[in-house]
């Protein structure tokens, strides 16, 4: 029996991981024998053999089309915040996942006891945590013209997850949401829709300059001030707000 | 003080009214879900939404400011009391609609927390507050969280203009019984109080039928499966409020959107603990009479930090009973959440909390004839007894198992504590090792984990890890012997 493994690697962005999905599934290659990676792929192991899959909408399209009606929507968000997690493993959980999924349907996410269905549940709840860490703690500075920018440089990729609720809440205001580590941008002109752009360094370089802008000083004030000196705790601070946070808080700087 | 008052600036004035604002403790903005809309700014989100933590750990969720820190009360254990000398300072409706406008486009902020002093009279304050308000809401087209202060003595109707404007009201009753009350705050009447709350929850009752929901607040939806809740079993279920359901039409501003709302995130209140001498029962007892009689949503507690030199209070060197305070949450959240009723965690000849275990596991340890549970079988409200399973566990365990069977490999991986809860539950009938149900053995195995938390609790700004170098000091200078022996090859 031929024991060599397949992987399949494929960037990382959502189109592309389910169109490697689709790829891997097609294979026939069987279940056991192949596995999904995402690009940059660190260490090449021995004895495997490496695929790269092209993005191909169509492909994409059928696999989503598929989670949606064998399994169900829900399963569907799952899937899609767990892709946009930092984990290495992430594409082959979503492929573990979907075997038993298509197997057993919409009950399948209730499968706790179920390891694959976990790993899925982990990754989603981690996901699903930064996103709403950074709708809480994104900042955004006032350029001239009254456009707001906020930078962030978050461990997943949160940016489609943070910005339904910026377009919500600003619905008539100029912002811009700037991931740092990615280079791509959700932009959001006043009382229209917003749309994800991917950014080169320079306009990055412009986008970072600070400004004078009172209400900075204000908000130090403020902050200095709310907090209770008899009830100093600054490892209960840690705690609710992680040092890695605050690289990119105005009140921390 | 009154000469100087003209002459602060904005920064100084928000250094001095959020620095008198901050021993108010409720600082949440959730209870209340509005989407956004064209041509306004902002909307509100039910869970609520924490934008950052203060270097006190507690989350600043919305601008908290007063009005003014000038008062004419006298009340003995606050710092903005008529006798103390101190800067004052009041804000323009204007300047606080600025505010909160410019941080809450910054994302700094999730709406206004907005208290006052009581500036010449109740009734001035109220109509200045609701001026800002009012302005808030309309000329600068405000949709976010806004949280106000009924100030006890101001009119009805002036309380209901305001209440249509904003999303929680409270009225902090700060001291459980009357005695104390007269004890500190001889200005407040118990019935002043009392009053513009019941009033507030009237006026909620009438809004929330009039739009067609059940007079009752929501709760957490887990609680409909908790049938003993304090909040299913309410000896104060008022009956007669659809004969009081008060005209709500009346005294309705005018110019209002079409999705009009009442209070939507509902009243809470606050009480400080440690300031006079009640014992955790009182508090409790009045905690739950709280939310059955006049609903309310929260009920917070503060730790008294001591601010004036009284002979009614603590000496200013007392520290801020933290622990107190933190197990008295955990029994709001046994209250609220947890189907328990206030008279099971604490009786007359045990009236406060034990020190060294949180309420449940107390609890737990006085009724090990309810234990050991089976977590394959047992109903929703018994999980939920269990130390170590909490509301989010319990309903994974729910689910989970209804597709298999579970075990104790699958309950870590679900997010029970184990170390908790191995005394207390069995899985397929068996436990996780030999313990006994032994009262005392439990209780030891307990404490021995929980103190250590206890006392970090306590302890915020000296909690660290002991250190076997730092803290025996272990290492002796070197002296010429020790230099004359390492040549000789002895060390």
């Amino acid at each position: 029996m031929d024991e060599r493994k397949t992987v399949f690697t494929c960037n990382d962005q959502f189109e592309d991981m389910m169109t490697c999905i689709y790829d891997a599934w097609a294979s026939r290659l069987g279940h056991s024998h192949v596995q999904l990676r995402t690009e940059p792929i660190g260490n090449l192991e021995l004895f495997c053999d490496y695929r790269h899959v092209e993005k191909d909408s169509a492909k994409a399209a059928s696999v989503v089309r598929s989670i949606q009606k064998k399994i169900s929507m829900r399963a569907y968000m799952m899937i899609y915040r767990a892709a946009m997690s930092d984990q290495d493993d992430k594409l082959d959980a979503i492929y573990r996942f979907l075997v038993v999924g298509f197997y057993y349907g919409a009950s399948i996410i209730n499968y706790l006891q179920e390891p694959t269905v976990m790993r899925i549940l982990e990754l989603d709840r981690s996901v699903s945590n930064e996103a709403h860490s950074h709708r809480e703690f994104i900042r955004f500075s006032n350029l001239p013209g009254d456009v707001l920018v906020s930078h962030i440089s978050p461990k997943s990729n949160v940016l489609t997850l943070t910005a339904p609720h910026f377009a919500d809440r600003l619905p008539s205001e100029n912002w811009m949401i700037i991931d740092d580590t990615r280079y791509t941008a959700v932009v959001h002109p006043a009382d229209q829709d917003y749309y994800l752009t991917t950014l080169s360094k320079k306009e990055m370089d412009h986008l970072s300059q600070l400004r004078d802008d009172p209400f900075v000083d204000l908000w130090k004030v403020f902050f200095k001030s709310i907090g209770i000196e008899q009830r100093k705790n600054p490892r209960c601070q840690r705690n609710m707000l992680p040092l890695w946070y605050r690289k990119h808080m105005t009140e921390f700087h | 003080m009154e000469i100087l008052a003209k002459d602060f600036s904005l920064q100084e004035k928000l250094n001095i009214l959020a620095d008198a604002a901050k021993y108010d403790v409720a600082c949440t903005s959730s209870g209340s879900d509005r989407r956004g809309k064209k041509g306004f700014l902002g909307n509100t989100v039910a869970c609520g939404i924490c934008h950052s933590f203060a270097s006190d750990g507690r989350c600043i969720s919305l601008l908290k400011i007063l009005l003014t820190n000038e008062c004419i009360f006298d009340c003995k254990y606050c710092l903005n009391r008529a006798s103390n000398d101190r800067p004052r300072a009041t804000f323009t409706p204007e300047e606080i609609c600025t505010l909160v406008v410019e941080f809450y486009r910054r994302n700094y902020i999730e709406g206004l927390f907005l208290s006052s002093g009581v500036l010449k009279s109740p009734t001035y304050t109220m109509e200045q507050i609701y001026r800002t308000i009012y302005l808030l809401r309309t000329r600068y087209h405000f949709r976010g969280y806004i949280h106000v202060k009924a100030i006890p003595g101001a009119p009805e109707e002036l309380i209901t203009k305001v209440g249509f404007l904003a999303d929680r009201m409270s009225v902090n009753i700060e001291l459980p019984t009357k005695e104390s009350l007269r004890a500190l705050a001889p200005h407040k009447k118990p019935e002043n109080l009392i009053k513009p709350i019941r009033q507030i929850q009237n006026g909620i009752i009438g809004h929330r039928l009039s739009i067609g929901k059940s007079p009752q607040m929501e709760r957490s939806t887990s609680n409909r499966y908790l049938r003993h809740s304090i909040f299913e079993e309410n000896p104060y279920q008022r009956l007669e409020t659809r004969q009081t359901v008060p005209s709500v039409g009346k005294s309705m501003p005018p110019k209002l959107p079409k999705d009009t709302s009442f209070v939507p995130a509902g009243q809470s209140t606050q009480m400080i603990i440690g300031a006079s001498g009640e014992s955790d029962l009182q508090l409790l007892s009045t905690t739950q009479k709280l939310y059955q009689q006049y609903d309310l949503k929260r009920v917070f507690f503060s730790a008294y930090v001591p601010l004036n030199e009284d002979s009614a209070l603590p000496t200013l060197d007392t520290a801020p009973p933290l622990l107190r305070e933190h197990r008295l949450y955990q029994a709001d959240w046994l209250l609220r959440f947890y189907g328990f009723h206030a008279d099971e965690l604490l009786s007359t000849d045990h009236p406060n909390f034990n020190i060294l275990l949180d309420p449940k596991c107390d609890w737990a340890l006085r009724h090990l004839e309810l234990f050991p549970v089976e977590v394959n079988t047992a109903s929703y409200a018994k999980l939920l007894r269990v130390p170590g399973i909490g509301t989010k566990s319990a309903q994974r365990i729910v689910k989970a198992r209804k597709q298999g069977y579970l075990d104790f490999s699958h309950l870590k991986k679900i997010g029970v504590v184990l170390k908790r809860a191995k005394y207390f539950i069995t899985c397929n009938g068996k436990m996780m090792y030999r313990i006994p149900i032994e009262e005392n053995f439990i209780t030891r195995q307990l404490t021995g984990e929980d103190s250590r938390q206890a006392w970090a609790i306590e302890h915020p700004q000296t909690y660290r890890q002991l250190s076997l170098f730092d803290d025996f000091h272990f290492s002796r200078g070197t002296t010429t012997e020790d230099y004359q022996k390492s040549i000789s090859g002895q060390i």
